[in-house]
């Protein structure tokens, strides 16, 4: 494979290679490929060559196979196809990393662009906050900010998989960073390594466009309701109890709040540490946090605004209450 | 009568021994009464947990009449992370 970017290095070096474009007219004509000297073929008139080949489709998934199938030597498929090259030629943005999401109608080269301009805050880099930072850069956010106080404990490595046994007693939003980067270079983590409170929730709450609660109290809980309201961010909240998780999206469209559906303000319900928690339980939920994030940058729907969804893990079950 | 069909979310599940069950009240009950008769039961496993309540998958936040066949879910906030 090669990837757009490698691809513009080739174009500038001078290099020879011969580009073959083998969709059908239809798709040429709404989306010509531009910036390449090209050939057009079908998949049986790919010329023998000792030059190196190109082989160019809309997403890039017809000729990867189609160069494992026939077992194409010096011959590459340009990764994201079209219209990862299209959208790097116009915004110098290479999405062909994503291109098995972006081929998704609801996603597309738009809706990768929105994911990847946006900026997701996560409050809480433990159970859920792990699987949820993945999972979105992952998905190809390049901008996140996170938040925590905590340091790694022994306890938190069944179910937070960021973190490893020989980075016990180190702070979790610096290791957290330096494995997100790993999985992207480019993406800009911002860390804040302290709890959310009534001075730094300003500083983290203000350029966001979706905030995730990943915490694990109803103090915490009604902090960032609180601030998603005050900074119009709408809060992906989640939660657990034993083999079940909750999920939802507040504060958004005139949607209700957390503090609307949980009114009091007691902490009086057990936490993991007391109640127990199997790893696979947040890494569901948390990746469930995800998603809807990724729904509401996009603007994808059915989502859960306005909706508290409870799963269960026990007989994998879910209910979903209107709010 | 009227008979009610309760869903137990959480700690109301743990608290009353299964996740559904068909409770009968009065004719006029509310979902108050119901709450009553919930944390009466869970002989005081209830004590200090607040509970949420769906009529037929829809969160009321006062207090309803209930009617008979109603779905009432008990949802308390869970912790996390």
């Amino acid at each position: 494979m090669i990837t757009p970017h490698d691809l513009n290095l080739w174009i500038r070096e001078g290099r020879s290679f011969i580009a073959i474009d083998l969709r059908q007219i239809d798709q040429r004509d709404e989306m010509p490929l531009v910036g390449i000297d090209h050939v057009i073929a079908d998949a049986s008139g790919i010329p023998e060559s000792d030059q190196e080949m190109i082989l160019i489709c809309q997403y890039g998934l017809v000729t990867e196979g189609l160069i494992l199938e026939k077992g194409l030597k010096n011959t590459y498929s340009l990764s994201g196809g079209v219209e990862a090259w299209n959208a790097f030629l116009a915004d110098n943005l290479d999405i062909s990393n994503w291109s098995r999401q972006v081929i998704l109608e609801e996603v597309g080269t738009k809706g990768q662009r929105k994911l990847m301009n946006s900026r997701i805050g996560i409050i809480g880099m433990g159970g859920l906050g792990c699987p949820a930072a993945q999972s979105l850069i992952g998905a190809g956010v390049m901008n996140l900010s996170i938040i925590d106080g905590d340091v790694i404990e022994q306890s938190n490595l069944h179910r937070q998989m960021l973190y490893s046994a020989n980075e016990v007693g180190l702070i979790k939003v610096n290791v957290a960073k330096e494995k997100l980067k790993k999985m992207n270079g480019k993406a800009s983590i911002k860390i804040f390594n302290s709890y959310l409170d009534d001075e730094n929730g300003h500083s983290f709450f203000r350029d966001l466009d979706v905030v995730i609660d990943a915490t694990d109290n109803n103090t915490a809980r009604r902090s960032i309701d609180k601030f998603s309201r005050e900074y119009n961010v709408p809060m992906i909240y989640g939660g657990l109890y034993k083999y079940e998780g909750q999920v939802a999206v507040f504060n958004i469209k005139g949607s209700c709040s957390y503090s609307e559906l949980f009114p009091s303000s007691k902490n009086n319900n057990e936490n993991c540490n007391e109640a127990g928690m199997l790893g696979m339980l947040p890494g569901i939920i948390g990746n469930i946090q995800a998603l809807e994030a990724l729904k509401i940058i996009i603007g994808i729907s059915p989502n859960l605004i306005g909706k508290l969804m409870i799963y269960d893990g026990m007989n994998h079950t879910t209910q979903t209450i209107r709010l | 009568m009227i008979k009610i069909k309760l869903k137990c979310f959480s700690q109301v599940k743990y608290a009353m021994g299964q996740d559904e069950m068909v409770i009968e009240m009065k004719i006029g009950s509310t979902t108050s009464d119901l709450e009553r008769i919930v944390r009466q039961r869970s002989e005081g496993k209830l004590e200090h947990i607040d509970l949420s309540i769906a009529i037929n998958k829809k969160y009321v936040k006062d207090e309803v009449a209930l009617n008979d066949g109603d779905e009432v879910a008990l949802i308390p906030p869970v912790q996390g992370g």
